[in-house]
């Protein structure tokens, strides 16, 4: 109600709101209204009206306070009526305030909604716009860290197949790329320590990098057996990358030297029964002799492919090592490089030499091992082939002469020789001691040319006049050869071939001039239509009948040759063609020929003056002597068996029939026998110009002291042969007995010869009668036959001698008759053999004649005289001195001779 | 070089020219066969240690030229032949026709007990033989031959001719018909026997007391 007021009081001021109040009232109630006082309006919190009054009010009568309560309460009426007026007064006011108070309500209300739908369409859209964003962001966010795990995952699920990836390109021969990607994974494997999982991929890796080492290890050592360039390469740039080329080169060396190790045991291995856990040396023992060849052929064909392979590594390097070579510079570590690679080089240089001593080793423990000398020829040419491949092959891999190699082909070669000409010495005994000695029918033109050992010889032997052509020619040859055989060999180590130099040896085909590598010898041009002749035209195929032969006019060029001759001859034949693949070794090859010539001349010489029944002394010169006593050194007579390295001496044969005196105690056979081996001389001296052409110049001094102190000599032997022949014409007893009975003290000189002249005589004519037999059998010529009567007269002259010198009394009616005597023999025996005039005549003169020399004179025939005995001298003294205290001189003389011998 | 062997036989291959006689020996000791091989001039050896009846029995085989020319030449290794093929060819019938005169040769100048084994060769050349199986066979009969046909060139029978021819002789020597003592038989021990018969040697010679002085 107070507050009802005050909105009153305030709202309605006096003067605004007297018009509804009733003007009679206005007054009065006006005047009240103005008495009352102002605290009364003031607001009830800062008034208290009940208060106020009570202190206000009279204490002292109660009228004043009836008074008072009157006044205050016709104050407090008119207040009310006034305020009820006022109120009622305002009433309508009130209303219509209220009722735009009621709009504005509304209006607020309506402001309200829109504000709140205002805001609500707001908030949406903030919360459309703001919030998405974010989460793009964060989704954003979240993206990248999810995929920054992937790719770490990704890294690890690569390092995991890390493994499988360089496999992979291993198989590929990507090694550059392996090694790679191998590094590459250890560098991402160290930058992503944190994740657990990585230490055990990293020590995969580590151990995958171990494994594709190994692994390019491997494919290294396989470069040893086959250089491929490509691969090569790559190795290399893999190497490079690991930065172990240095050490790449030293393992690839190491893997050489166990290749050459390897592939010989391989080569070996398949012809050895059980080579398990056996050396190299003793599986070459193992070899079986007739495999060896092959084997030794696989053995070489494998080192080869090795060398090979070195040698186009070495080439490799030279033709790229250049065009990498970066310019010098003062980087420290392309100094380094080209340190290393100047190594390299080095060490590749110094490769070439070892490996090709490696090989050669190997090649030397199989040969050595291998009892070379054993083999058949063809089979031992063979393997020389091989060898002297091998060797050019080292002069076209490493320049080396291989003087190990070659120095051991010449040992084995001396030894092969010697083994062989061992056997070819035992046939040739056999052959001795089988042999008839009858004539061979060949042709008067046969010379060893026309043996077909010779054919090839043909042109060398054909020029004998001119033999430094043919040295020339030779050696011309010879150096071409070499020539053409580097270019040749050289081929072989282009990688681009298969093949190996060695092929040829695969071929059952092969001739050892293929092997050798030399011209087909030419055959001369005249004798394309000729090799019948060679095969047998030499063979007399007149075929005449035996009784027809020797007849005069054949006997002059006929040529005599036993079946053992020919055989000789071809020996030498062989021997040559064996010198030709072994030039090194010619002149033991040659000196090994002579032997057998030696041989066969000191058989011939054995078996024919076995029965030598005249003292000999004056039968040989003495070269003869010398060549005999030569001989005789190495042949082992005694037959112990122990031999030495003596040659066992042939037994006489016992088929022969050298005692009969039908035949002249087998003059037929001397003859065939002793011209034999003076044709084979011949053929020897033929020889000599083409034996000095292939022996050093320093040794051809061998040949010529061969050819003048026993090829020359030869036909020395034809006197002592011959004589035991000769010897047994006459009967030395009965004849000596028959002279003996001649009287040679007689005073007259007698007209008739003595009768033992006659005597002889007879059994000349027979021995002529029995020699024209024998030359039914051989040809004799005229050579022979003067030999045969030289003998015949020599035997007569000496038989002479001592017949005369038996006569202990002479007078000179009797050296008259000695005189006779042998001048009516000779002219005897002039007549028989038509030698004219018949030697050693001068023998029996000189001895006869010396009776009639004064005291002086013949004290200078004493002295002079040799040929004589002294028994003969003292015969002569005896009977030509008649002094004694001549004699007695003459005989201190002889006696003196005697003793200065 | 030391072979060792019990018995020692010389061997003779004979029979008229172009028979095949060295290439049956070479084919026997080894050797490729030739097919156009020259006449064999004078005599050819060659040797071959075979076993026989567990004897090591070492061939001495003379391989002899077949032309008429060579024949003194020949001749002279008859003697003291053990054993010997005589060979002639299939294809010709001349060569079968001098089979007599062969035979007188052999069975005169070698050793009169000489086991002969006939051979005829070229067996291979059927087409153009002249001589049957039938008529050799008779021949060998009735002159107490051995008889084989063989080929050289194939190889066919060659080792079976010279071992057969061996077997008779090692089995003569062994019912006593033979006796390798006997000097010309062409049968020595060999180094694997303790018995080595050694050529007797003649008596050395003494020098000559013939007066006569050279």
């Amino acid at each position: 109600m107070l507050s009802e007021e005050t909105v009153e009081k305030r709202n309605a001021p006096p003067g605004v709101n007297s018009r509804s109040l009733s003007i009679a009232h206005s007054a009065a109630d006006l005047e009240v209204l103005r008495e009352i006082e102002n605290v009364y309006f003031l607001p009830p919190s800062e008034f208290d009206a009940g208060r106020f009054v009570l202190e206000h009010a009279p204490a002292t009568s109660c009228d004043d306070i009836e008074r008072m309560f009157t006044k205050l309460k016709r104050q407090q009426q008119v207040v009310s009526g006034k305020a009820l007026h006022l109120i009622s007064q305002q009433r309508d006011n009130c209303d219509r305030e209220f009722k735009e108070i009621q709009t504005i309500r509304d209006q607020l209300s309506t402001t309200l909604e829109t504000c709140q739908k205002a805001r609500e369409q707001l908030r949406a859209a903030s919360n459309h716009l703001t919030i998405s964003t974010f989460v793009i962001l964060a989704n954003f966010r979240k993206r990248q860290i999810i995929r920054s795990v992937l790719k770490s995952l990704e890294l690890l699920r690569s390092l995991r197949s890390v493994e499988k990836d360089v496999a992979e390109l291993l198989t590929k021969k990507e090694y550059y790329e392996a090694i790679q990607l191998i590094l590459k994974s250890k560098k991402a494997a160290s930058s992503h320590k944190e994740y657990t999982c990585i230490a055990d991929l990293a020590t995969r890796l580590q151990d995958t990098l171990d494994m594709t080492e190994e692994k390019l290890d491997s494919v290294l050592s396989n470069i040893c057996y086959k250089f491929d360039e490509n691969v090569f390469r790559k190795l290399r740039k893999a190497y490079a990358l690991l930065g172990k080329t240095q050490a790449a080169m030293e393992q690839l060396h190491m893997h050489y030297s166990s290749a050459v190790n390897e592939s010989s045991i391989e080569a070996v291995k398949n012809y050895v029964g059980n080579a398990v856990d056996m050396k190299f040396q003793d599986m070459c023992q193992s070899v079986q002799p007739n495999k060896a060849p092959i084997c030794l052929l696989n053995l070489c064909e494998n080192l080869f492919l090795i060398m090979k392979s070195y040698f186009l590594l070495v080439d490799w390097h030279s033709k790229y090592d250049d065009e990498e070579t970066v310019p010098i510079s003062n980087n420290v570590f392309e100094i380094e490089k080209n340190v290393s690679r100047e190594y390299i080089r080095q060490k590749l240089k110094a490769g070439l030499v070892r490996i090709w001593h490696d090989v050669q080793a190997k090649v030397s423990t199989f040969l050595r091992s291998s009892g070379l000398e054993e083999y058949p020829f063809e089979k031992f040419i063979q393997m020389l082939g091989i060898l002297r491949k091998l060797t050019q092959v080292a002069e076209v891999f490493c320049g080396d002469k291989s003087d190990l190699l070659q120095d051991f082909i010449k040992t084995q070669s001396v030894l092969y020789i010697k083994n062989y000409h061992r056997g070819r010495m035992e046939e040739l005994k056999l052959f001795l001691e089988n042999e008839g000695w009858e004539q061979c029918p060949v042709k008067s033109t046969f010379t060893l040319l026309n043996l077909q050992e010779f054919k090839q010889f043909k042109k060398y032997l054909n020029l004998r006049s001119d033999t430094s052509f043919v040295k020339a020619q030779s050696d011309s040859a010879s150096s071409v050869h070499s020539q053409d055989d580097s270019v040749y060999i050289s081929k072989y180590f282009k990688q681009s071939t298969n093949h190996t130099p060695f092929e040829i040896f695969r071929n059952e085909n092969i001739t050892n001039d293929d092997i050798f590598g030399l011209e087909p010898e030419a055959v001369s041009d005249d004798s394309d239509d000729e090799p019948e002749e060679l095969k047998r035209d030499f063979v007399d195929e007149s075929d005449q009948p035996e009784s027809t032969k020797g007849s005069p006019s054949k006997t002059k060029d006929s040529v005599i040759v036993a079946n053992t001759t020919l055989s000789v001859l071809r020996h030498c034949g062989q021997y040559l063609q064996i010198c030709r693949y072994l030039p090194q070794i010619s002149l033991e090859v040659v000196m090994l020929m002579n032997q057998l010539f030696d041989y066969y001349f000191f058989s011939v010489h054995f078996f024919f003056t076995s029965d030598m029944d005249v003292a000999s002394t004056t039968l040989y010169s003495s070269k003869l002597n010398s060549v005999l006593k030569r001989i005789k050194n190495y042949i082992d007579t005694s037959n112990s068996g122990e031999m030495d390295g003596k040659i066992p001496c042939p037994e006489s044969p016992n088929h022969l029939n050298l005692t009969s005196e039908e035949t002249l105690h087998g003059l037929s056979e001397r003859i065939v026998a002793v011209e034999s081996v003076i044709f084979l001389a011949k053929q020897y001296e033929l020889l000599q110009p083409y034996l000095e052409s292939i022996v050093a110049s320093h040794q051809k001094m061998i040949l010529e002291h061969f050819k003048d102190n026993t090829l020359a000599v030869i036909q020395d032997l034809r006197v002592p042969v011959y004589m035991c022949s000769a010897s047994k014409a006459v009967e030395v007893g009965p004849a000596l007995i028959a002279m003996s009975k001649v009287k040679w003290d007689v005073k007259d000189v007698a007209v008739e010869h003595s009768a033992y002249v006659d005597m002889i005589i007879r059994k000349i004519q027979v021995f002529a009668l029995r020699l024209e037999n024998v030359s039914s059998k051989v040809t004799l010529n005229s050579e022979v036959l003067s030999v045969i009567w030289g003998m015949v007269s020599k035997f007569i002259v000496h038989l002479l001698v001592e017949g005369f010198s038996n006569a202990t009394k002479c007078s000179n009616g009797g050296r008259g008759l000695m005189q006779l005597d042998y001048r009516q023999l000779f002219l005897k025996l002039e007549k028989i053999s038509g030698l004219k005039p018949v030697p050693f005549q001068e023998y029996v003169d000189k001895y006869v004649k010396a009776y009639y020399l004064p005291r002086k004179g013949l004290e200078e025939f004493l002295q002079e005289r040799t040929e004589y005995s002294n028994k003969h001298l003292m015969a002569l003294i005896t009977c030509a001195c008649e002094n004694k205290k001549d004699r007695q001189a003459l005989a201190a003389i002889i006696e003196a001779k005697d003793a200065s011998i | 070089m030391s072979e060792s062997y019990e018995y020692l036989f010389k061997f003779l291959v004979i029979g008229s020219a172009g028979t095949g006689k060295s290439s049956l020996l070479n084919n026997f000791i080894g050797n490729k066969f030739k097919e156009d091989r020259c006449h064999t001039i004078g005599v050819e050896f060659g040797s071959k240690i075979v076993n026989i009846g567990g004897k090591s029995t070492k061939l001495q085989i003379w391989d002899t030229a077949g032309q008429e020319r060579f024949r003194s030449v020949t001749r002279s290794y008859y003697r003291g032949a053990a054993g010997a093929l005589l060979v002639y060819d299939i294809t010709s019938r001349d060569s079968f026709n001098a089979l007599s005169n062969w035979l007188r040769d052999a069975r005169t100048l070698a050793s009169p007990n000489i086991v002969i084994l006939l051979v005829g060769n070229k067996k291979d050349m059927e087409e153009s033989r002249e001589v049957t199986f039938t008529e050799a066979s008779q021949f060998a009969q009735e002159n107490e031959l051995m008889f084989l046909e063989t080929s050289a060139k194939t190889g066919e029978n060659v080792e079976e001719a010279f071992l057969k021819c061996s077997k008779t002789i090692l089995a003569k020597i062994e019912n006593g018909e033979l006796d390798p003592e006997r000097i010309g038989s062409g049968i020595q021990y060999g180094t694997g026997t303790s018995k080595r018969l050694n050529a007797p040697k003649k008596p050395a010679r003494t020098p000559s007391d013939c007066a006569c002085h050279m």
